[in-house]
C-alpha cells in the first residue's frame, strides 16, 4: 500500500488553499499545482484500486477514534471505482482548461482552479466517508463551490441560473440535516455502518419520514426528476469543463449517496419499485424535453437528467446485475457526457446564445472537435461498436432476467426519443451550409488531448469491454454486501 | 406541577423549533425578494440548529465539560454531539448565506431590481 484514503481529501483541500500562497511567488504555479496534484490523486487512487480488488476493502479511522464513535473513510471496491472516475474526469477537466482561459486574467483562473479543487474534495468526501454527518458536510462543500462556479461568467445570466442552484440546495441541505436529526434521535448514532445494523429498531413513522426526507434532499443533489428544477440552466450557464465537472462528477457522487442511503442504511429489498418509478419517470420526462430544447448546452442537460434516470431504474431492479448495469451506465456517461460537454462547448464557443442551429457546417471547420461530438453522441444513443451500448444492453439484460418486461419496452423508446435529438445536432453538423456570420474557434492543443483521451476511452471499452467490467463485477457485489460492510466498519479497533 | 412545567417546556421548545422552519420555508417559498429568500433561508437554519440542540438537551443536565471538582459531584452531562453538530451546520449556513448575498449583489447589479418576478431571462 503506497497510501490511505484520507489523502484522497486532504490534499486537494490543501492545494486549495495553497493556490493562492503559491500564486504570489510564481503566476503560473496556479495552473500547474492542480494538474500536479490530480495526476498524484490518480496514480495513488489506482494503486489502491489494485490493493483493495485483492485484500478487500481498507477502512481508514480518523483521529483515533474507533468506528461507532469516530468518523471513518472506506475505500471498498465500489467507493474506490468512483474515486478513481473522478479523480480521472478532475484531471481531464484540468487539461482541458488548462489553456482554455489564456486570455483571462490570473484572478479568474485562480479562483477557477480553487474552485474546482474545493469540487473535487467534496465529492470524493461524499463517496469516501462513512459518517452521515461528513456526507452532510461534503455536500455542502461540494455545493458551496459549485454555486460559484455556476456564476463564473460574469456576462451571462450565470449569477441566475447560480442563485436557483442555491435556493434548490440549501433546501437540500436543510431536509438532510432535519433526516440526520430524525436519525440520531432515535438510534444515537452517526455512523452508517452502525446505522445500518441498527436501523431495525427505529419506529416506521420516524423511519420513514427520515426516508423521504433523505430521497427528497439527495434527489435535489442528482437530478432526479420533480427536483431537478436548476440542472438545466446550471448546466448551460456554467463554462463548458465545469458542466463537464458536474456531470462526471458531483451527480455522481449524489447517485453514490442516495444508493448507499437506499441500499445500506434502509435496507429497502422491497421498495426498490419506487426507484425504477421515479427514474422511469425522469427518464420519459427528461428525454422529451430534450427534443425541444433550442440550446445545445440545455439539450445536454435534459439529456444527463435522462440518463440518471437511466440509472435509477438499473438500481431499482435490485438484482446484483441491475447493479452492475447501473455502474456500467454512471461510468459510460461520465466519460461519454464530458466528452460531449467539452466538444460541444467549442463547436458553440463565439455564439452568444449557444443556439443548436449555430452548428450548421461546422463540420468542416472543426474536424476534430465535431467528429469527437458526433463520437459522443452516437455512443451515449447506444450504437454498437462504442462504449454505451455495452451499458443500455446489460440494462436490458438485467431486466429481462428479473421478468420487467415494461422496463425494457420503455428504455427501448426513450432511445429512438434520443436518437432524435442527437442525430438531429448530428446532422446540422455534417449536412447543412455554414451560416457565414458564425466564427468558429479551434480548440487548444491541451483541449485536443482531454477530449481525444475521452473518445479514446469511449472506443476502447466499445471494442473490449472487460477492461472495466472486472472493476464493475466487484463493485456491484460490494454494494450488495450489506452485511460485510458492516462488519468490516465495525469490527475495527 | 415541575414535571409538567418541564413537559411543556420540552414540547414547546419542539414547537417553536418546528415553527421557526415553517415560517423559513413559507417566507422562502412565498417571497418574491431576493433578501427574503435569502433571509429565509437562514431562518430555516436557525430552526433546524434548535431542534438539533434541544434533542441533545437533558433535564437538569450539566454543560458536557470534563472540570476538575467533577468527579466529586457527577452530575448528568447533556449529549455533546448535537452541539458540535450545530456549530457546523451554522459555520456552513454562513457560508452558503455569504454565497447568496453575492450573487443578490451580481443579480441586481445587472437587472437593477431585486423582485424574483422581473428577473427570468432563464425560464423558472
Amino acid at each position: 500500500m503506497v497510501g490511505t484514503p484520507v489523502l484522497f481529501v486532504a490534499i486537494p483541500l490543501l492545494a486549495a488553499f495553497l493556490i493562492p500562497l503559491f500564486g504570489m511567488i510564481w503566476k503560473e504555479s496556479v495552473r500547474i499545482l492542480p494538474g500536479i496534484v490530480l495526476a498524484y490523486l490518480l496514480v495513488l487512487a489506482i494503486n489502491l484500486m489494485n490493493y483493495v480488488m485483492v485484500n478487500g476493502p481498507i477502512v481508514e479511522v480518523i483521529a483515533g477514534w474507533a468506528p461507532p464513535l469516530g468518523i471513518n473513510l472506506i475505500f471498498s471496491p465500489f467507493s474506490g471505482f468512483l474515486v478513481t472516475l473522478m479523480v480521472f474526469l478532475g484531471l481531464i477537466v484540468w487539461i482541458y482548461s488548462y489553456r482554455f482561459k489564456r486570455n483571462v486574467d490570473f484572478e479568474p483562473a485562480k479562483k477557477y482552479f480553487i474552485l474546482l479543487m474545493m469540487l473535487i474534495t467534496g465529492s470524493v468526501g461524499m463517496v469516501l466517508t462513512g459518517d452521515i454527518f461528513n456526507l452532510f458536510v461534503f455536500i455542502e462543500i461540494t455545493s458551496i463551490s459549485a454555486y460559484a462556479l455556476t456564476a463564473f461568467y460574469t456576462g451571462r445570466n450565470s449569477a441566475e441560473a447560480s442563485f436557483k442552484y442555491l435556493m434548490h440546495g440549501s433546501l437540500a441541505s436543510a431536509f438532510l440535516l432535519i433526516a440526520i436529526m430524525i436519525i440520531y434521535s432515535q438510534l444515537g448514532t452517526l455512523n452508517m455502518a452502525d446505522i445500518g445494523s441498527k436501523m431495525h429498531l427505529m419506529k416506521p413513522a420516524f423511519k420513514i419520514s427520515a426516508i423521504i426526507l433523505l430521497f427528497t434532499a439527495l434527489g435535489i443533489e442528482a437530478e432526479i426528476f420533480p427536483l431537478n428544477g436548476w440542472a438545466p440552466d446550471a448546466y448551460a450557464e456554467a463554462p463548458g469543463p465545469v458542466g463537464a465537472a458536474f456531470a462526471g462528477i458531483v451527480v455522481k457522487a449524489a447517485i453514490y449517496a442516495s444508493i448507499r442511503v437506499i441500499y445500506t442504511l434502509f435496507d429497502l429489498s422491497g421498495a426498490y419499485d419506487l426507484l425504477i418509478i421515479i427514474g422511469m419517470i425522469t427518464l420519459i420526462i427528461a428525454e422529451t424535453a430534450a427534443i425541444r430544447q433550442e440550446k445545445l448546452k440545455r439539450m445536454l442537460a435534459y439529456s444527463s437528467i435522462g440518463q440518471m434516470g437511466l440509472v435509477m431504474v438499473a438500481f431499482g431492479i435490485g438484482t446484483e446485475e441491475g447493479v452492475f448495469a447501473a455502474l456500467f451506465l454512471m461510468f459510460n456517461h461520465a466519460i461519454i457526457k464530458s466528452l460531449l460537454f467539452l466538444s460541444g462547448s467549442y463547436l458553440v464557443y463565439n455564439s452568444k446564445d449557444k443556439l443548436i442551429k449555430e452548428v450548421n457546417g461546422i463540420g468542416k471547420f472543426l474536424p476534430i472537435t465535431s467528429f469527437l461530438f458526433v463520437l459522443g453522441a452516437f455512443a451515449i444513443v447506444g450504437l454498437p461498436p462504442f462504449a454505451g451500448f455495452w451499458s443500455k444492453l446489460s440494462v436490458l439484460s438485467a431486466a429481462a432476467d428479473s421478468n420487467m418486461l415494461l422496463i425494457i419496452a420503455l428504455v427501448l423508446i426513450v432511445s429512438i426519443i434520443e436518437i432524435v435529438y442527437y442525430m438531429r445536432v448530428v446532422n446540422r453538423i455534417y449536412f447543412f451550409k455554414k451560416d457565414e456570420t458564425v466564427s468558429s474557434q479551434r480548440p487548444t492543443f491541451n483541449a485536443l488531448i482531454a477530449m481525444l483521451t475521452l473518445g479514446a476511452i469511449v472506443l476502447i471499452v466499445g471494442f473490449y469491454p472487460d477492461a472495466i467490467t472486472g472493476f464493475l463485477h466487484r463493485a456491484s457485489a460490494d454494494l450488495m454486501d450489506k452485511a460485510g460492510y458492516i462488519n468490516d466498519v465495525l469490527t475495527l479497533n | 406541577m415541575e414535571d409538567t412545567l418541564f413537559k411543556l417546556l420540552d414540547y414547546g421548545i419542539y414547537g417553536t423549533a418546528v415553527l421557526v422552519i415553517l415560517v423559513g420555508l413559507y417566507g422562502a417559498l412565498v417571497k418574491r425578494s431576493l433578501l427574503k429568500i435569502v433571509i429565509s433561508l437562514s431562518v430555516i437554519d436557525s430552526g433546524i440548529n434548535l431542534l438539533l440542540v434541544a434533542i441533545g438537551y437533558l433535564k437538569g443536565g450539566t454543560a458536557p465539560i470534563f472540570s476538575p471538582g467533577y468527579l466529586e459531584n457527577p452530575k448528568v452531562m447533556v449529549d455533546p454531539i448535537p452541539q458540535a453538530l450545530v456549530l457546523t451546520a451554522i459555520v456552513i449556513g454562513f457560508g452558503v448565506t455569504a454565497v447568496a448575498l453575492s450573487l443578490v449583489i451580481r443579480l441586481y447589479r445587472h437587472h437593477h431590481t431585486l423582485h424574483i418576478d422581473e428577473i427570468k431571462n432563464l425560464k423558472w
